[in-house]
């Protein structure tokens, strides 16, 4: 931590003020930039940025989406809390930027040979926010909490790879029964009903933080209200206002205080991503939530530096009714629908931000993992409707005589676009004559899980933790969000397998295998894998793209000027325009 | 004795108020359930038991009709319980912290129309059929016709994006955080209220013209009407067209939902 330079990064410093207002050429959409020149950044020997080149105000304004439901990390559901919650607690293990699972309030852990005991040891020196030690027996009150059916967490389906935990869910045993042992005041026990490898990135999850118990008892339901909410990650709750903004101050007694640059984190809660943007134009917001799909080409053009577009553990798909006719026993002619889509004019140019065409079910850049993709992903998109057209007819469908089926969506400009794009590839393709049907969501969620009257229908996932396994487990025999009617009895025998196993390679291995038994027996129709797009100020730095889209502000910092050259410049992966 | 009157008329007037919100109530309250889904619904299908938990907490479990009768007992102590939504307020907190928001951007929109709604109507009345005249009318026809969702975002583009003199939104009670809102609420009535006044206040100058034109027709002298609208805007004509001019305007006003209702969307929604 001394302060002698490295000149990895070379030193410059020039400080001009304003270029002036009237910018004649064009500038005039995009006044916030010009206001300093760009600089070199300067960073120490631990990679953190040099005090010189900081920001005086170190306060960081985030769009966030909804309004967060509540600042309970056990009642918790959603994104925008979640992403409020990791600022303000730590759990037993924490996210470094790029996304890679780290010590946390638990310093280090063994795991028992079998895979299903994990013993914790905690850290001796953390403190919560009103200067109560952190200790084991806050984990396991906190865990027995979010397990508990008094709670009724919406999130609780994370803990259920704890022993016991469906059980107690249940209120057929006691939370005490929840298989979580305290073995001394900073050591912690918890026991797996069977393997699961991406337990560790569970105890990122909100829902596994720890409460302060004397704050609960003291204020009980209002405990997570500002002025009362003790945390103990690096901020601390300072102000709510109810649909404007939630904001949080620096936690002086975090055990990463020190290292904690930004000192206020502000959470503007804007569901329209459209203002979003006027907000960041304007220079209100250092970061949002998303940016409007019609204007992404737009903000290519004229905010290439700030636009920032990077995979994300989602996967866009339809999917078919495999219960009724005409999917019911038809691999030919679900094929033949499958092939018969340009994936790349859907992501081109029907939806146009930047996904990425696909193949196959489980998205790229998940944790040890290689996705399946399939012969035909390499051919030339005439050469897979030429092979769909044979299918067609194999299936026992022609011009004379065509299938007639519906697509399903939920209301939504975006899923209406693709459907319909694809209702004219098929026609064009395969002579299929297509009818769109739109519902209200729920209304929509509730015919696909009834299988009755659906036949192709939207659908998709977007992963709570970095595993291939949840997208796979989707397509379970009698699994609840089985809306597909799969039912491959070796495809679930592999997934049984993949829940036992624990050797990570097998374990891949497996799961490679599952996808391959899925996309072989043309079960779902892949369209794209998501990505996250976001502006991001050129001032705020130290964050990092990750496939989670998870960016703890603690890791953030503010420079006085922008970085010279581009914004990939220090940011790993920062801007990846597609 | 008419004070009595009126006041047994205002409260029977109240007490008829009370079958009719029952009804919408109770309309209200089956339709949501007759709907397909229920609050908790996701595409992450939650595990029967955890929906289970859920729907206890709520009281979801119980029959319909003891749920409608808690909701029932609810709105009569004026205690709307927990939020579904947002878990950590209940429905009243919600209320308390965004009606003055509502009200005060409201208000003000409020204000600033009638003030300013009232002065172009009567500067337009004062030169009718001019060229001001027919500026101002043409300005207020457009600000009736072009929809806040059209002048909001355009606002913001060019005073906050562009010229970066005002916050493009959010909320702190702050004059500057005020201004936008505030205008692009009141513009639509601003027209709406300046239409009405130069119409009532024209009617009201035609007819104390009728009246002089009667008393001095033995003169007959037609060019006295002209005269009359040509005169200029002392108080004396301000008083005397104004002031039953102004009752049209309050009685319009007072159907007039549309800009109380888009004021509370804006104090929920910044």
């Amino acid at each position: 931590m001394t302060v002698s330079l490295s000149i990895r990064i070379a030193i410059t410093f020039s400080f001009v003020l304003l270029a002036s207002c009237h910018d004649q050429d064009g500038e005039f959409a995009r006044p916030r930039e010009q206001r300093d020149q760009p600089v070199e950044l300067v960073l120490l020997d631990d990679g953190r940025p040099h005090p010189a080149v900081l920001a005086g105000d170190q306060t960081v304004t985030r769009g966030n989406g909804e309004e967060p439901q509540t600042l309970d990390p056990h009642q918790a559901e959603g994104v925008p809390s979640a992403n409020i919650l990791r600022d303000l607690f730590e759990g037993l293990t924490t996210e470094a930027p790029e996304g890679d699972i780290i010590p946390g309030a638990a310093i280090r852990w063994n795991i028992s040979r079998d895979a299903r005991t994990y013993t914790f040891y905690l850290r001796r020196d953390m403190l919560w926010s009103n200067g109560d030690p952190v200790t084991a027996d806050d984990f396991v009150f906190s865990l027995r909490r979010a397990a508990s059916p008094a709670t009724a967490s919406p999130s609780a389906t994370m803990l259920l790879p704890i022993y016991n935990a469906r059980e107690v869910l249940a209120d057929e045993l006691p939370v005490e029964d929840l298989g979580i042992a305290l073995l001394d005041e900073y050591t912690l026990q918890i026991t797996l009903t069977g393997p699961t490898p991406y337990f560790l990135g569970l105890l990122t999850h909100p829902v596994t933080y720890p409460v302060n118990r004397r704050n609960l008892e003291e204020f009980g339901d209002e405990f997570s209200r500002p002025g009362k909410l003790v945390s103990n990650g690096a901020y601390v709750l300072k102000d709510w206002k109810h649909r404007v903004s939630i904001e949080l101050e620096k936690n002086p007694r975090c055990r990463e205080a020190e290292n904690t640059i930004i000192n206020h984190v502000i959470f503007m809660p804007i569901e329209d991503v459209s203002v979003e943007v006027t907000q960041f134009r304007s220079g209100g917001l250092d970061w949002t939530n998303e940016v409007p799909n019609n204007q992404f080409a737009w903000l290519q053009r004229n905010y290439p530096d700030e636009l920032v577009i990077s995979p994300w553990m989602g996967s866009y798909f339809f999917g078919f009714n495999l219960e009724v006719e005409p999917f019911i026993q038809n691999p030919d002619l679900r094929q033949a629908l499958i092939f018969a889509i340009d994936r790349q004019i859907i992501t081109d140019k029907v939806t146009q931000f930047g996904e990425q065409p696909s193949f196959a079910l489980v998205p790229p850049g998940i944790d040890d993992y290689v996705p399946f993709v399939p012969e035909y992903a390499d051919w030339t998109q005439q050469r897979r409707n030429e092979e769909a057209r044979r299918m067609y007819e194999l299936a026992g469908y022609s011009n004379e005589n065509p299938l007639r089926i519906e697509i399903r969506y939920n209301s939504s400009e975006n899923h209406k676009k693709i459907a319909l794009a694809i209702a004219s590839m098929w026609k064009q393709v395969l002579g299929v004559n297509t009818s769109l049907v739109n519902e209200e969501f729920r209304v929509f969620i509730q015919n696909r899980q009834q299988k009755a009257i659906t036949q192709v229908f939207r659908a998709g996932w977007i992963s709570d933790y970095n595993d291939a396994y949840s997208f796979l487990e989707l397509f379970r025999t009698g699994d609840g969000r089985n809306d597909y009617g799969y039912s491959n009895s070796i495809f679930d025998a592999v997934l049984a397998e993949v829940a036992t196993e624990r050797i990570r390679a097998r374990r891949s291995r497996l799961m490679f295998e599952a996808e391959r038994i899925l996309l072989t027996d043309f079960a779902i129709i892949p369209i794209y894998s998501y990505v996250t797009k976001r502006l991001v100020d050129q001032h705020l730095k130290g964050w990092q793209n990750n496939v989670m889209d998870h960016h703890l502000t603690r890791y953030m910092y503010k420079l006085k000027s922008r970085v010279k050259g581009s914004a990939d410049s220090l940011n790993v992966g920062g801007g990846e325009h597609q | 004795m008419r004070q009595e009157g009126l006041l047994l008329h205002a409260a029977s007037r109240l007490l008829g108020l009370i079958p009719t919100l029952l009804l919408l109530i109770t309309i209200a309250f089956f339709l949501i359930r007759l709907a397909p889904g229920g609050p908790f619904d996701s595409e992450k299908i939650l595990p029967p038991e955890i929906k289970a938990n859920l729907d206890a907490k709520y009281h979801l479990d119980e029959p319909l009709v003891k749920q409608y009768f808690r909701y029932l007992g609810q709105i009569i102590t004026l205690d709307f319980g927990p939020s579904f939504q947002y878990k950590d307020w209940t429905v009243n907190e919600l209320i308390a912290r965004g009606f003055p928001v509502s009200l005060t951007i409201g208000g003000l929109a409020m204000v600033l129309a009638f003030l300013l709604g009232t002065l172009i109507g009567i500067v337009a009345a004062m030169r009718q059929n001019s060229a001001v005249d027919y500026s101002l009318m043409g300005v207020a026809m457009l600000g009736i016709s072009i929809p806040n969702f059209v002048v909001a975002p355009l606002l913001i583009l060019v005073v906050a994006v562009y010229a970066g003199w005002l916050p493009a939104g959010g909320w702190d009670w702050s004059v500057q955080r005020m201004v936008l809102p505030v205008i692009t609420l009141a513009l639509p009535v601003i027209a709406y209220i300046a239409r009405l006044t130069r119409g009532s206040m024209i009617e009201v100058l035609n007819r104390a013209c009728d009246q002089s034109r009667r008393s001095g027709a033995h003169e007959g002298n037609h060019g006295q009407q002209r005269r009359f609208e040509r005169m200029p805007a002392d108080d004396q004509v301000l008083r005397q067209t104004l002031g039953p001019g102004r009752a049209n305007v309050i009685a319009v006003k007072h159907l007039d939902h549309t800009a109380a209702g888009q004021a509370g969307n804006v104090g929920n929604h910044r």
